[in-house]
């Protein structure tokens, strides 16, 4: 029996380490030529995929899966600003978002460990 | 792991603005370094410029130095008959440094490197975290 709640940890889990992957590369280029900041799709948008379960099959080959992806796919995000060298990066921006994610993180990490905490007390181990 | 390569990423991003630095530094000690002899070419302008390639051994793509270049710019004259680095008509070329456009290089390089140890502490924090749901 899969718990829903702790799979759903797992995958919002995911998608941040993943996001704060994105974002470490957007600030680490922030002086590099062309590059475009990229971010992942945000986590409603991925649980809503994955609950809609089947994968779009665009071509005959395809085998149907079951649910897409936990993570998510990357887009290059629409700039605001650009500098003359063609960098899309603007720090505080892409600051602001590592710490939403941190945030985000921490929020699941801890009802993770209450959650489990609960199963420990109905176990009968006490916390 | 996405967490521990995102520290890599991060220390490579950390890695480049250092040499900028250096690259800056470089310039603004050599300002005023003019040629020896005759009608000699003085110090040109270092550039230096990043891109984001392919790491095999990580498997990520992490930023890097592409080149370090010289600035194309024309050297400025100063009339200096005495200089040893004097032409015929005593001229000196002096190098195309600009200072003040090296300070804020330097101010960005600054920035930028914070922005990355922010990154970075941000990611190891989340890291212990993560480890510490095994408790």
């Amino acid at each position: 029996m899969t718990i829903a709640l702790f799979d759903l940890a797992e995958k919002r889990m995911a998608w941040a380490d993943r996001r704060q992957q994105l974002l470490a590369h957007n600030i680490a280029n922030a002086n590099t030529p062309h590059w475009q900041a990229h971010d992942l799709m945000p986590f409603v948008a991925v649980i809503a995929k994955a609950n809609n379960g089947v994968m779009a099959q665009t071509q005959s080959g395809h085998m149907s899966g079951v649910g897409g992806g936990a993570v998510g796919k990357e887009a290059i995000q629409k700039a605001s600003e650009r500098a003359p060298d063609g960098n899309s990066v603007a720090l505080d921006e892409q600051l602001t978002k590592v710490a939403d994610t941190e945030t985000t993180q921490q929020l699941v990490t801890n009802l993770y460990k209450k959650y489990l905490g609960m199963f420990r007390v109905a176990l009968g181990r006490g916390q | 792991m996405d967490l521990s390569s995102a520290l890599t990423i991060s220390a490579r991003g950390m890695d480049v603005q250092t040499s900028r630095l250096r690259v800056i530094a470089e310039n603004l000690a050599n300002q005023h370094s003019t040629g020896s002899t005759k009608g000699a070419d003085p110090y040109r302008r270092k550039t230096i410029t990043f891109e984001n390639k392919l790491d095999q051994s990580l498997g990520e793509s992490t930023v890097r130095v592409k080149q370090i270049g010289q600035d194309k710019a024309d050297l400025p004259l100063r009339f200096d008959p005495s200089n040893p680095a004097a032409d015929e008509a005593g001229y000196v070329k002096l190098p195309n440094v600009n200072s003040f456009t090296e300070v804020m290089d330097m101010r960005e390089a600054q920035r930028s490197y914070s922005a990355n140890l922010s990154v970075m502490q941000v990611t190891r924090s989340m890291l212990t975290r993560t480890i510490e749901m095994l408790k």
